[in-house]
């Protein structure tokens, strides 16, 4: 197997990955303050897709000479927001609601919400049903090197994925809004006797997480080239996967099973002799296996019952 | 005790009241195709139920039904019988019918693994689809009697599962979510393409065929013409017979007992003595099982299984039939799979919506009223015996 | 010299950096009923998980009428004849008083699959067994909750909610009781009911040798042959209880706490 085409391989898995990532990360900070999974999550990063687009054909109507850097700039921000106010309302509606409920409820009303969503768009959205185009708004350049096709639409995404992943970071790390999430995340009640507002944070925490999904959202639509109203089902059991094959409410954690689901799907692709169709099989074989191994995640949370 | 003061019909009398008034209701609202006379129905049917809940009736209800528990089970064999007399040519409502049985099975399965020990699954739907497709490779591929494919599919659905018992038996909440809901999608993709199992079209199945019986045909005593969906109805109703015994007998005895001591409180029960892996390991095997049983049977029923039939989707509608009729309540699970299943196929004017509506429907109750139609009451260990 | 029931030495458990037992030596006597006392995070409750076998030592031994029991698990502990109940309270508040109960009786339970689903008369035996023996322990500390047997737990006050701990504890006759703070939750009056209710229930399981953890020194006073008072998971003090009240070491451990 020649060089070029593995580096083919490892750059579309880092795409992958970096794109599972942005998923994983809204999963594991939702955890982190609530304790939850927000299943959801998959199709909340679709609607962020489906939003954009939508912004794409107002923009496209209203100043048809647009270049389109600004329109992507115009798709991404609009899309975040809408996407974060989602987020919000999700947490207020629905999260919220079931504190006092057993998780498994809150699982299960959390998928139930992904099929509206999902179903939503594709009852209600024009012609949802069907896979829609995405328009190739970044520039086609790319260099050749010996059979390996380096695109620099792939590498933008990647950098803004990596930035916007830094600046999460940064943001819970080093921020006086990051201390209050940590504070929440880290004890509830302790937070509110310090006096942080937890539904705002809760609110403000969800905000973040569902915008990082919106423009997963978009980068999915920009780098296949086409969005799809079923495609949220499977992006929220992988971003799910990552987060807890990293550990659930560690942001490393999720960044790192992010890159490591990529990583099983295209280890599957090229290594399977047989076919190259049971990546996703293998890859979710894994992670069953790495559970078996490391039932708390890869970087597990050391705690241990108290009685 | 048993009764109330003023108990002035006797217990069994309302119970055989209530059968008729059941089966007479179901009669017409499976028989209706108008889509408004069906609206009409399923309000009459919400008004009564609500009445029910804030009249008098309601607890003398509950008394007659407890007190007479052995006359409720044989009443409602009853009921499902009068309907497939009443619809003996008609292959559709037969074969909704057979559906709702078989689904009951699955959720009284995941009532044993998720109502009783609080083992998570995610994948029963794909369970039901290993005993599906294991009675279509068993059929086509040997020359075995048809029945047993029914407890070999079950067998199957257990040993597939028992590899997941690693990984269920170590993590815990949303952790061992994840590992049956990664089992799910594993299993939907690998049926897709493997093309030994017929890949995303499907493999046809060969119908039931017992001691010359054959069930792929229609059934023709004397003159009268009935349809092939009648002798599915009845194995189902068999199975489902056997099932809910069962299910009941573990419910109402020591196994019953430590299942619940497991969900409740793992380390208090290993405390005393409750051997927790062990517990969960036949709680999933159970449940798994009779996925598998109802699959294989299901799968004959449908005549033509494709991966579509099994997916993660499919998983959902299971356990929230189950968190509908109220988890760990047998006969909540039994009220719960018939609405879930005849509703949308009744009311074909949300066909294009239910799964919208479904899952709102669904989202709002789990918000709302969280222990289901029918809540689980603690245990008795005999029919009939007082609480 | 009495016999002795459980006998733990060097016994350590460290949760990371923090050493909750610290190379503790600690014996109890057949018969008596020992008091644990220390101030808040002193260890007691961990003492009692590690003999229970919630938690592993981290070194040290405890052997339980001459066996080796360190490191085994829970299930195994209770069925060589060691019950608790919790500091917090951990019944199953979901289901009934009889269930509760029966849940402490597991030893004598049949639990095969065969006898309880098919068998059904085996199973009855037991049960009506089982109902006696819980009728019989429930009579002596509430006779009301007899009839309610069937009653979720949820619906109780603390007090029989402590009654049923105490009941799942004692109903499969175990040798050695674990009481965690059975006060805890409860007013003065109750806690002297629940007390004696306890001590009158030694009849009940002969030769019953109970270790108690308390914070209310009366009731120490009333009812310990002895105690061992803990600070920071060491041994600070043993003896009976004028002696540990007198002593000057323990009064400083307690300072700012208030002893009565
Ligand atoms: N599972 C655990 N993980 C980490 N630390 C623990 C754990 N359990 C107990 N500890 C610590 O061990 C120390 C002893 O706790 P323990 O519960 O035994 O105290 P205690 O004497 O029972 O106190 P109290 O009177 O409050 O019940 C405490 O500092 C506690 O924080
Ligand atoms: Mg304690």
């Amino acid at each position: 197997m020649d060089v070029g085409f593995f580096a083919q391989f490892v750059i579309n898995g880092l795409m992958l990955g970096m794109m599972y990532a942005l998923v994983a990360v809204g999963f594991t900070l939702f955890f982190g303050v609530l304790d939850v999974i927000v299943f959801s999550h998959g199709d909340v990063v679709m609607v962020g897709g489906f939003t954009g687009l939508s912004m794409y054909f107002w923009l496209e109507r209203m100043y048809p000479h647009l270049s389109p850097g600004p329109k992507l700039l115009c798709m991404a921000l609009v899309s975040m927001t809408v996407i974060a106010l989602l987020g919000a309302a999700v947490a207020r509606s629905v999260i919220l609601r079931l504190r006092a409920a057993p998780s498994l409820n809150t699982l299960l009303a959390t998928m139930m919400l992904g099929t509206v969503l999902r179903e939503s768009i594709r009852l209600f959205y024009p012609d949802g049903a069907n896979p829609k185009p995405f328009p190739a708004l970044l520039p086609k350049w790319s260099v050749e090197y010996s059979g390996l096709t380096l695109r620099l639409d792939n590498l933008i995404l990647f950098c803004i994925g990596a930035l916007l992943i830094v600046s999460v970071h940064l943001l819970i790390n080093r921020t006086r809004l990051g201390l209050a999430i940590r504070a929440v995340a880290q004890d509830e009640e302790t937070a509110r006797i310090m006096g942080v507002n937890f539904t705002l944070i809760v609110l403000v925490t969800f905000a973040i997480g569902s915008a990082v999904a919106a423009f997963a959202g978009l980068m999915n639509g920009l780098y296949y080239n086409e969005i799809n109203f079923s495609m949220g089902l499977l992006l929220g059991a992988i971003g799910f996967s990552a987060a807890v094959i990293g550990g659930l409410g560690n942001i490393y954690g999720a960044i790192l099973g992010g890159f490591i689901f990529a990583f099983l799907q295209t280890i599957g692709a090229v290594a399977l002799p047989f076919a190259s169709a049971y990546k996703d099989v293998f890859a979710f074989a894994v992670i069953i296996a790495l559970m078996a191994w490391r039932p708390t995640g890869l970087i597990a949370e050391k705690t241990s019952e108290r009685v | 005790m048993n009764q109330p003061r003023d108990f002035v019909i006797p217990g069994p009398v309302f119970c055989i009241g209530l059968a008729v008034f059941a089966a007479i209701y179901l009669a017409l609202f499976l028989s209706s195709e108008s889509q408004a006379a069906i609206l009409v129905y399923m309000a009459a049917g919400g008004m009564v139920l609500l009445l029910n809940n804030m009249s008098e009736l309601k607890p003398r209800l509950s008394e007659a039904i407890k007190g007479n528990e052995r006359l409720c089970n044989r009443l409602a064999v009853a009921v499902v019988l009068a309907l497939t007399a009443a619809f003996h040519a008609d292959h559709y409502t037969l074969f909704l019918i057979g559906t709702i049985l078989l689904y009951i099975v699955v959720v009284l399965g995941l009532n044993v693994q998720l109502g009783f020990t609080g083992v998570i699954n995610f994948s029963c739907a794909s369970f039901f689809g290993i005993g599906g497709y294991t009675s279509a490779m068993l059929l086509s591929k040997t020359s075995l009697p048809p029945l047993l494919a029914l407890p070999l599919g079950g067998v199957c659905a257990a040993v597939v599962g028992s590899i997941l018992l690693l990984p269920v038996l170590r993590t815990s909440g949303h952790y061992a979510a994840l590992v049956t809901m990664a089992f799910a999608l594993l299993f939907r993709i690998f049926l897709e393409v493997n093309d030994a199992l017929g890949g995303p079209q499907g493999v046809p199945v060969r119908s039931m065929s017992l001691a010359g019986w054959d069930f792929g045909s229609d059934l023709v005593i004397g003159d009268l013409q009935m349809s092939f969906y009648v002798s599915y109805v009845l194995l189902g109703l068999v199975l489902l017979c056997l099932a809910f015994s069962f299910v009941r007998r573990i419910e109402r005895s020591w196994i019953g007992l430590s299942l619940d001591a497991v969900r409740v409180d793992e380390t208090a029960s290993a405390c005393f003595g409750v051997d927790v892996a062990r517990w969960k390991i036949t709680a999933f095997t159970i449940g798994n099982f009779l996925s598998g049983v109802a699959g294989a049977l299901y799968a004959m029923m449908l005549a033509y299984i494709s991966p579509a039939n099994f997916t993660f989707g499919d998983s959902l509608i299971f356990l929230s039939i189950l968190l509908l009729g109220g988890v760990g309540n047998s006969w909540g699970v039994v009220m719960a799979t018939a609405v879930v299943v005849l509703v949308p196929e009744k009311f074909q004017v949300i066909q294009e919506y239910r799964y919208l509506i479904y899952s709102a429907l669904v989202l709002l109750m789990i918000v709302f009223r969280p222990h289901g139609i029918l809540p689980r009451k603690t245990r008795i260990y005999r029919p009939g015996e007082a609480a | 010299m009495s016999e002795r029931i459980l006998d733990c030495t060097a016994l350590t458990k460290r949760f990371g950096g923090l050493a909750a037992l610290n190379a503790l030596d600690i014996h109890v006597d057949r018969g008596e009923v020992l008091g644990l006392v220390g101030p808040n995070g002193s260890g007691k409750t961990t003492f009692f998980n590690v003999i229970t076998g919630i938690y592993r030592p981290t070194s040290g031994v405890v052997t339980f009428q001459g066996r080796d029991i360190s490191g085994l698990p829970p299930q195994r502990v209770y069925h060589s004849g060691i019950a608790r109940t919790f500091q917090r309270s951990r019944l199953c508040l979901e289901l009934s008083i009889f269930d509760n109960i029966m849940i402490g009786n597991h030893k004598r339970l049949d639990l095969g699959l065969w006898n309880n689903i098919f068998r059904r008369s085996r199973f009855e035996a037991q049960y009506e067994e089982g109902m006696e023996r819980a009728a019989r322990l429930l009579s002596a500390l509430n006779p009301d909750l007899v009839a309610r047997m069937f009653r979720p737990v949820g619906d109780l006050p603390m007090i029989d909610r402590r009654r049923i701990e105490i009941c799942r504890a004692l109903v499969g006759r175990p040798s050695l009781l674990l009481l965690d703070e059975p006060s805890a939750g409860m007013t003065h009056d109750e806690t002297r009911q629940l007390m004696d209710e306890i001590l009158n229930m030694g009849s009940y399981s002969d030769g019953l040798t109970i270790v108690l953890i308390e914070h209310e020194m009366n009731v120490i006073r009333r009812v310990t042959d002895r105690c061992v008072v803990l600070n920071f998971g060491q041994k600070l003090f043993e003896g009976v209880y004028d002696d540990v009240v007198a002593n000057p070491v323990v009064q400083e451990a307690y300072l700012g706490k208030d002893v009565e």
